[in-house]
């Protein structure tokens, strides 16, 4: 868990920064997991599909966004539900440009 | 560097099963002949439990010396009333709005561990020593101990270590408050045996390697076991002819319960004699007898009704589920979870919101305490023997989000909110449930060996666990040092002190408070999770 109290808001960051951020951060995050995918973690990795995702990877993953990589709450469900339903799957990509919009 | 204190949980802990463990029974012997010896030599209490004994709040309290109403955590769901539709999310430690030991003793230059402890994830920052939480799924467990880099070293040091038999598995808990086939009864007994013996693996690493002053890990095999098995550990409860099946599980539950004396044993052998070893449980067990259906009898007095249902395979499922299924707009009082054993009275914030106005609140409640008072069993028995008004039990900075009323049930059962009549059956079998009153014991040097004496309450374990450390207890603690469990050469070389109060707040509070959207995800998320619907 990141445990860095001195961590500062992030700083203007591009999408293509973010993906970086957040292919580092998955690749941590699923490092001891069972799923399949063996390649390199990128703009069109998605959660459910490549990486085996279910709900509560999916609780935990925000968390570990907003503490090591935003350092500030997002809302989330502007991203996660589409039209009241929640999308079926999400790709680093999208993750990746809709936090460039949002910080 | 050497451990000073040794703090041994043990989840749902009860004097009834431990006294039949720790004597010589005909035929099958001691199954926990350490910490027999342990007792002997030393002194123990009942402990009394927060105001409803659950896991949550009691631990929570163990470790921040406070009430439910000062730490805000009541149940395993944190829900909020939004008027027109009830939303539901976990508690994580960023909701203990009150520092914990783990933190107080950092703060003092004190070195801890902490494993296996409830509430503990995301770790507490600025910990200075170990940290594995408990009630997490194995694949996020690394990510959650800390400090970082434990985990790994934990998997390279330890042979045979599986977090998947270690960590919290949704699926399996769930079996906890089920009926479950004999088969089923055995296996669910079983499944803790190895699951307990990679939490011990993991004390006796740290314990040996990183010596923390406290030393902490608590064992739910307890808890977990006495629900479904009650009936074969209870002495009340054994039947004159002991049938196949009966020999077979509490073969099992002796051999878990032997296997914590093993773990006993060894940890308490590492920390050597000059060390403070402590036991306690969040609370104790009993056998509870009937089904009381809380909504369903508040349904009967009028108080609330059912959502109707579609008969869709969603609207099924959310039937079957653990959350009340209400039409809000007509409800006026109900109980969220089985776990609260609590009734909301839902008041209206302002003109044509659903709720009864703020002025009739006091009527409409006594009313209801009234109403609730007058259920009886089949036998004419009082089924609720006692209800509890929030503004005298959880006092506090969170009283808003404790029930308006607590339920002590004759038994001690925990309510049902299914949607069935009639509103109170009885078991086909007793099972067990959670008793207010758990155990507190110690041993080692300084300590007492006057053996049972008067009750303790469940705040006064931190103050205790922090005067053994030798540090004095906050001035905003609930609790105090159990005195009774110290020799007086102790007590007269190390007196009591008060001191700074804590410093710490949930990092929820400071945080901005989630929006409605926000909200709306986690119980989406909840709903996948299978928590709901």
């Amino acid at each position: 868990m990141a445990n860095d109290l001195s961590a500062a808001p992030a700083a203007k960051l591009t999408s293509d920064q973010l993906v970086s951020k957040l292919a580092a951060l998955l690749e941590d995050f699923t490092q001891d997991w069972d799923h399949e995918f063996d390649g390199q973690m990128g703009r069109g990795t998605t959660l459910l599909a490549d990486l085996g995702f279910e709900s509560i990877d999916i609780i935990q993953l925000v968390v570990a966004i907003e503490e090591d990589i935003t350092h500030k709450k997002v809302p989330f469900d502007k991203l996660l539900m589409k039209d009241g339903r929640y999308v079926d799957d999400l790709s680093i990509g999208q993750i990746a440009d809709f936090l460039a919009a949002q910080l | 560097m050497t451990t000073k204190t040794l703090f041994i949980g043990m989840d749902g802990c009860t004097y009834t099963v431990l006294n039949e463990m720790t004597r010589d029974l005909p035929g099958e012997g001691v199954a926990m002949p350490f910490l027999a010896s342990l007792m002997a030599k030393g002194v123990r209490a009942k402990l009394r439990s927060t105001p409803n004994p659950l896991t949550p709040p009691a631990w929570t309290s163990i470790m921040t010396g406070k009430g439910p109403g000062e730490h805000g955590v009541f149940d395993f769901i944190r829900a909020e009333d939004k008027g027109g539709e009830v939303y539901w999310t976990l508690y994580d430690s960023r909701d203990v709005d009150a520092e914990m030991i783990w933190s107080i003793a950092s703060r003092a230059g004190k070195s801890i561990a902490a494993l296996n402890f409830p509430l503990t994830a995301p770790p507490p920052k600025n910990t200075n020593g170990a940290i594995v939480p408990g009630f997490i799924p194995a694949k996020h467990l690394r990510r959650n101990s800390h400090p970082q880099g434990l985990f790994e070293r934990i998997k390279q040091a330890i042979p045979g270590f599986d977090p998947k038999e270690l960590a919290w598995d949704f699926d399996k808990e769930k079996q906890a408050m089920e009926t479950l086939s004999d088969a089923d009864m055995e296996n669910w007994v079983r499944y803790h045996l190895p699951r307990e013996e990679q939490w011990f693996h993991i004390a006796e690493y740290i314990l040996a390697n990183d010596k923390p002053d406290l030393m902490a890990v608590m064992f739910d095999g307890t808890d977990k076991i006495q629900h479904q098995a009650w009936q074969f550990l209870d002495p009340a409860l054994m039947p004159a002819e002991r049938s196949e099946l009966y020999n077979r599980v509490r073969g099992v539950c002796r051999e878990y319960f032997g296997n914590v004396d093993r773990y006993i044993k060894r940890l308490v052998e590492l920390v050597g004699p000059e060390a403070q070893v402590f036991f306690a449980s969040d609370h104790g067990f009993t056998a509870t007898v009937e089904v009381l259906r809380i909504n369903s009898y508040l349904e009967d007095l009028g108080y609330l009704k059912w959502a109707v249902s579609d008969g869709s395979e969603q609207a099924l499922r959310r039937e079957a589920s653990d959350f009340a299924n209400l039409d809000w707009s007509q409800t006026v009082a109900y109980c969220r979870t089985p776990s609260s054993n609590g009734i909301y009275i839902r008041v209206a914030e302002k003109p044509g919101d659903p709720g009864i106005p703020q002025k009739d609140y006091n009527r409409v409640r006594d009313k209801l305490i009234e109403d609730l008072k007058q259920l009886r069993n089949e036998d004419g028995e009082p089924v609720i023997v006692d209800v509890l008004k929030r503004e005298d039990w959880f006092q506090g900075a969170h009283m808003k989000d404790a029930c308006d009323l607590t339920l002590v049930l004759r038994d001690n059962g925990f309510v049902s909110i299914r949607n069935l009549k009639p509103a109170v059956v009885k078991r086909p079998n007793p099972i067990g449930t959670h008793h207010p009153d758990g155990i507190f014991m110690a041993c080692g040097a300084g300590i007492s060996d006057e053996g049972m004496v008067g009750k303790r309450k469940i705040v006064d374990v931190a103050p205790t666990l922090l005067h053994s450390l030798g540090l004095p207890t906050p001035s905003d603690f609930e609790g105090k040092v159990a005195e009774s469990f110290f020799n007086e050469t102790w007590l007269s070389e190390h007196p009591v002190k008060i001191g700074a109060p804590t410093v710490r707040g949930g990092e929820r509070e400071k945080s901005e408070e989630m929006d409605d959207n926000e909200k709306k995800q986690i119980i989406e998320q909840l709903q996948m999770l299978g928590y709901m619907e």
